[in-house]
């Protein structure tokens, strides 16, 4: 993180990457077919196949992709806990979760597509909807590059929350540490995958976060709660990893079930990587979804 | 070394906190935070091996610090006799007065008032100056140490207090001892070169009994500043007493022949109400009765018809708690015969005469004899002895003379103005010449007015019950002219103002101006007459009728045995095997109770001496009595080995504690230098 400027870190991290396709979860008027659907009375006559029901005299609507750019909006983590690190194992977890928005923010920018962005902590604090303007990269990544001011995480509400405040479907990346209790997660992230959001995890961890390599006894102050916690990380150390690996575990068995890619990095990874990774996921997930439908079309 | 609050030392025990503390690890000083703390148990701080050598020495520093901090509140002391010490000492000036009456020689009460007096040496220090002082009726210095050494000291006290193996046979006047004591005080003024005392403390060892503690002598006392008073009653115990006492022994006017009688009385806690009375006689026969005596009551006693006559030497009662003083020794009354003579012409059985009144007058009673001899004023014979001379009629120039001689040796004569013609004889008489005595003959009668009532001669009539003289008429009297200026003294006027009874200091001559008869006066006739005539004889009286009867401690005049012409080379022989004679002078002071004799040339006498009554008195005196006496009363004292132990330890303990007390700074300020020294060469945590 040698760049201080978010807008240049971005920038950066997403030259060399080619401008790809997206397809718009959201079916439309466009030329794209998607599949049929039976006619049903109120719908608009225009959408008949007459071919179709000349053939078979059966009423089909005939339904077509939505060739309206991505709409991707940001659920980034503001809380304290983002703000460990820092040091020479790795870079602060906020600032590797703000690069990594802001340099998909760019990149989706530069395929046209509309991006948005909301910040929490134990609440929704920033809600920008995501369009494609000329401003909003601008407008973004000053967001982005605010202070914290959070204590506490709550992403569970804030999940809620914010899904009361987005609209039509589209791609939430959400980027946070998860260190959370997980018992509501799953449910308040069932709110999105039920709504046809496309839903992309991305679990920033620094790597003391992983290993706990620590020497020496300390004093060890939860960043969000200021409790103390005096111990010697010898002999904390395998239990804590035991913990972490736990969570971990649980946390990608709930994104697999919700359906959700999960990406879990560190800070000590080039960003680069990670977002060539994240990237490279995004086709396969869409073969998925269009071969589901393609093959209720069929039936 | 001993420790004054031993019970602090447990606080020794903290020395475990240090270790413990140290045996963990100190808490980390470096913070780290941390994301989240919720994979993260606390764990139990390890031990930094790196540290330890420091740590060692700290631990050692802090423990030391802890461990005199207990020594220095335990206070503790070493128990040293040093001389050296004493200047350092606050001095104090302890006065035990030790009862020795009589009324200590109850069961064990003398071997605990000792133990009490051996109590109290041991709060004596080194430089203390040290009274012991026996007191019964009056009061004796056993010992005096004007400054206490210590063991050698306490070793001449109780060789001393073992000299005195047994308490007296006298009162216990403790009002006088303490008044006593007090004074003593206040007069020893300390020398220049000596430290004053900070204490003065008076330790009273008594049965503290109620009878002839003359406690009212402290009352109004003041007493020195900086004394106070312990009382140690001994006697707390008390099951009460019985004593007996002869009533009204060798009273001129119990009539000869009476029975003595005995006041037995019981205390208020007497153990029982029926006493045995008993006489024991010089033949060895005893006799008894049983008497009643409810506790708290006393009761007269008549001796007995068929013992009165019996050579009684000794009466006891029996029955009650302490026979200490349930002996009465008892001398009979030896009659004294008294010797009236009356120089006139009258007859002895004429009522209109004086004579007959005056010998009427004398009856004789259980211990005077009287014997009125009349001698006619014309007598040429020689003036018989006498021990009054009533003179009721003119004498003739001898027995004038004679009479005039014996008034100037001292015999007391009554002269009664009957006529004109004892002018003469007054005139020679008062040594004044040209006196006239002129009849007065009332129309009605003459009052008295009496003008000298203080007179011992008419003190009988001071009371107002009986100094009413309205009802006393004078019919004739006599009126005295050109009496001398000097040397008389007028006792009463007439209502005329003429001198009616005169006192002349030459001699003891009494003048009468009216006669006693029915002729002249009521005076024979009245109240005032019997009293009168006994109050002129007082002088001789009170020579005769010396009891027989004495208590422990008082003053026997033998010069008044053998009805008052003792003589010289008297001796007397206490009771016992008679080989111990005392050779005295004119006082004796018996010690012990018994039947004393006491001999002189041709005569010898028996008296008795008993313990003072009030010592049968034996119930205690309230403790707030004294407190209401003014007694400067100290607090309730302390244990006395506690007192020892802070009084030998003082200076010793001080010194300890405040030796421990720097110790403990020096070990905090080293741990402190020790402790920062070592934060700061403490390597930094890095994370």
């Amino acid at each position: 993180m040698e760049i201080r400027s978010l807008s240049l870190r971005a920038r950066a991290v997403v030259e060399g990457f080619m401008s790809g396709l997206h397809r718009s979860p959201r079916t439309g008027f466009s030329t794209e077919f998607t599949e049929y659907r039976q006619y049903s009375p109120g719908d608009d006559v225009r959408f008949l196949d007459w071919k179709v029901m000349a053939r078979t005299d059966r009423e089909f609507i005939k339904k077509f992709e939505d060739e309206t750019n991505l709409r991707c909006t940001f659920l980034v983590d503001f809380s304290r806990s983002m703000e460990f690190g820092g040091d020479e194992a790795g870079v602060k977890k906020s600032d590797y979760a703000r690069t990594f928005a802001a340099s998909l923010a760019w990149f989706l920018t530069q395929q046209r597509d509309a991006i948005g962005l909301a910040t929490f902590d134990r609440d929704v604090r920033e809600f920008i909807p995501p369009r494609y303007r000329q401003d909003q990269l601008k407008t973004i990544l000053g967001r982005l590059e605010t202070q914290p001011a959070g204590n506490a995480t709550d992403l569970c509400q804030s999940l809620e929350k914010f899904a009361a405040l987005v609209g039509k479907r589209g791609m939430i990346v959400l980027v946070s540490d998860f260190l959370s209790p997980l018992d509501e997660l799953e449910r308040c992230l069932s709110l999105f995958t039920a709504a046809g959001h496309d839903v992309r995890a991305v679990q920033v961890l620094h790597p003391r976060e992983v290993d706990f390599n620590y020497e020496a006894a300390a004093i060890f102050e939860d960043m969000e709660s200021g409790q103390n916690l005096i111990l010697d990380p010898g002999m904390a150390r395998e239990a804590y990893r035991q913990k972490m690996t736990a969570h971990n575990d649980a946390l990608d068995a709930m994104f697999s079930a919700q359906g959700i890619p999960g990406f879990r990095v560190t800070t000590a990874e080039p960003l680069e990587r990670v977002l060539r990774r994240f990237l490279e996921e995004r086709p396969a997930r869409a073969v998925v979804r269009q071969r589901r439908s393609n093959g209720r079309a069929a039936a | 070394m001993s420790f004054l609050t031993p019970l602090y030392l447990l606080g020794a025990l903290g020395l475990a906190i240090p270790i413990i503390l140290h045996l963990l690890h100190d808490r980390p000083k470096n913070k780290q935070p941390f994301g989240s703390l919720m994979f993260l148990d606390k764990t139990s701080p390890p031990v930094d091996r790196k540290r330890r050598p420091t740590h060692l020495l700290l631990l050692l520093l802090r423990c030391l610090a802890l461990l005199l901090l207990a020594f220095v509140f335990a206070r503790p002391f070493v128990a040293v006799d040093n001389p050296a010490d004493a200047a350092r000492r606050d001095r104090q000036w302890v006065t035990v007065l030790l009862d020795r009456s009589a009324s200590m020689q109850r069961g064990d009460l003398w071997a605990r008032a000792k133990a009490k007096v051996q109590s109290a040496l041991g709060r004596l220090g080194p430089g203390d100056q040290f009274s012991l002082i026996a007191f019964d009726d009056a009061t004796a210095s056993l010992a005096e140490v004007k400054s206490w050494v210590g063991s050698a000291s306490e070793a001449e006290v109780n060789d001393r207090l073992e000299r005195l193996a047994k308490p007296g046979f006298g009162g216990s006047n403790l009002g006088q001892a303490l008044v006593s004591v007090g004074e003593a005080i206040q007069e020893t003024q300390s020398e220049a070169d000596e430290q004053p005392f900070a204490k003065r403390e008076i330790i009273v060892v008594s049965d503290l009994q109620k009878g002839g503690s003359h406690l009212d002598e402290v009352q109004g006392y003041e007493w020195p500043a900086g004394v106070t008073v312990t009382l140690e009653q001994i006697a707390e115990d008390d099951q009460g007493n019985a004593g007996i006492e002869q009533v009204a022994s060798g009273a001129p006017w119990i009539t000869a022949g009476a029975a003595p009688s005995f006041r037995i009385s019981n205390s208020p806690s007497g153990i029982g109400d029926e006493l045995e009375f008993l006489a024991h006689t010089t033949a060895g026969e005893t006799f008894s009765q049983k008497v009643h005596v409810p506790p708290g009551r006393s009761r007269v006693v008549e001796l007995p018809g068929d013992w009165v006559g019996k050579p009684v030497e000794r009466l006891a009662i029996r029955g009650d708690a302490a026979a200490f003083d349930n002996q009465f020794h008892f001398a009979p009354v030896r009659r004294q015969t008294v010797r009236i003579v009356y120089v006139g012409d009258d007859k002895p059985n004429d009522a209109e005469g004086s004579l007959f009144y005056l010998a009427n007058a004398f009856q004789p009673s259980s211990s005077l004899d009287f014997q009125v001899e009349a001698v006619s004023g014309r007598s040429s014979g020689p003036l018989p002895e006498a021990d009054l001379f009533v003179i009721g009629d003119a004498v003739d120039d001898s027995l004038a003379q004679a009479l005039g001689q014996a008034i100037e040796g001292g015999v007391t004569a009554l002269m009664v103005v009957r006529s004109p013609s004892q002018a003469a004889n007054l005139g020679q008489w008062l040594g004044a010449d040209g006196v006239v005595i002129r009849d007065v003959t009332s129309s009605d009668f003459a009052l008295l007015d009496v003008k000298l009532p203080d007179d011992p001669l008419l003190a009988v009539f001071r009371d107002a019950r009986y100094s009413d003289f309205t009802n006393l008429h004078f019919w004739n009297y006599r009126e005295l002219q050109n009496l001398p200026d000097d040397g008389i003294d007028v006792l009463a006027r007439f209502d005329s103002g003429a001198p009616a009874w005169l006192a002349a200091r030459r001699g003891r001559l009494l003048l009468m101006a009216s006669g006693w008869t029915p002729a002249d006066s009521q005076l024979a006739l009245s109240t005032k007459f019997i009293p009168l005539l006994y109050s002129i004889l007082r002088p001789v009286l009170d020579e005769k009728t010396q009891s027989r009867q004495f208590v422990v401690g008082s003053k026997v005049d033998v010069s008044q045995f053998n009805n008052g012409q003792a003589g010289g080379g008297v001796t007397v022989l206490p009771p016992g095997d008679g080989s111990t004679v005392i050779p005295v002078d004119t006082i004796f002071t018996p010690a012990a109770p018994g039947l004393y004799t006491a001999n002189g040339s041709g005569w010898s006498e028996t008296f008795a001496v008993n313990l003072p009554p009030a010592e049968s008195r034996t119930e205690p005196v309230r403790m707030d009595q004294f407190k209401k006496l003014g007694l400067p009363m100290s607090a309730p004292a302390a244990a006395p080995a506690v007192i020892e132990a802070a009084k030998k330890t003082e200076t010793h303990r001080l010194e300890y504690w405040q030796w421990a007390l720097a110790a403990v700074l020096l070990f905090v300020t080293l741990e402190t230098v020790l402790a920062a020294k070592g934060s700061r060469s403490a390597e930094p945590v890095t994370t």
